[in-house]
């Protein structure tokens, strides 16, 4: 197999992991539509963003309007969230997304490790990375989350 | 009812896990943000149990119960983390903790983990 192929499995396998975990951490009813290669600097006002590293190397990037990350939170924990404990459930949101990756992907050969999260609030503008693939997670009553799988 | 120290370096999922324990019965005696002040912690407050997140800044949580079990042998861990792959999950239990909780959890998970631990 070439080096480009196996890439592009991985990424398939990481793909296929994030949505696998998305499913099994966020108890709604919802939706994955794309992926779509993303042309251009990823934009942000509000997400978090996780490291990964090891065997495949690049970042998790979740981000969406306040409201949803609190009605994501609401529907997880039974309870409304606002101001520090809203950045920290968003935090913790993308650390059990991405930790659920990583265990789903060891299942395929693959080994990582993920970084403490970081928050991003107001205008961030994300670049330098090779490859950012784009998949929008529409949840119901609750509204959508875009996920950036920003490759190294 | 134990007396316990949770650790976790985000702060709602400190008040998720104080919340389901209080209610449970339990007395939580400390709240550590990561691996190092969780170490200081034991050592001061002397908690019959421990709740140790992995992915934390400064000191992870792994290191963090080496650390513990240096002062204190018989010390109590139950892991909580996102991490749940088999090689994280041995590694935390030959580093000495008792039982290993993947999140997200349900009040149920930790209650039954804590009966099994203590």
């Amino acid at each position: 197999m070439t080096i480009a192929n196996e890439k592009s499995k991985s990424i398939t396998t990481l793909l296929n992991g994030t949505i696998a975990s998305i499913k099994n951490v966020v108890p709604i009813q919802h939706e994955v539509n794309g992926p779509q290669l993303l042309q251009n600097a990823l934009k942000v006002q509000f997400g978090v963003l996780i490291g990964i590293t090891g065997d495949l190397r690049g970042k998790l990037v979740l981000t969406g309007d306040t409201k949803v990350f609190g009605g994501i939170g609401e529907a997880m924990f039974g309870m409304p969230l606002e101001g520090e404990m809203l950045s920290s459930f968003s935090g913790e949101l993308g650390n059990m997304i991405a930790g659920g990756l990583s265990t789903n992907i060891i299942e395929s050969g693959i080994k990582t490790d993920i970084t403490a999260p970081t928050i991003m609030e107001g205008s961030t503008s994300l670049s330098g990375y090779e490859k950012a693939i784009h998949l929008t997670a529409a949840f119901e009553s609750v509204g959508e989350l875009d996920i950036y799988l920003l490759v190294d | 009812m134990a007396k316990v120290l949770i650790t976790d370096d985000a702060a709602f999922m400190r008040m998720q896990l104080k919340d389901i324990l209080t209610k449970q019965g339990h007395e939580v005696v400390g709240e550590a943000e990561n691996g190092q002040v969780a170490v200081e912690m034991f050592q001061d407050l002397q908690p019959e149990l421990v709740t140790m997140d992995i992915t934390m800044p400064e000191m992870n949580g792994v290191d963090a119960v080496k650390e513990i079990k240096k002062i204190n042998p018989e010390a109590k861990i139950i892991m909580c983390s996102a991490m749940g792959q088999q090689g994280m999950v041995v590694e935390a239990i030959q580093a000495g903790a008792k039982d290993f909780i993947v999140k997200p959890f349900t009040p149920e998970r930790i209650q039954e983990s804590v009966g099994k631990v203590l």
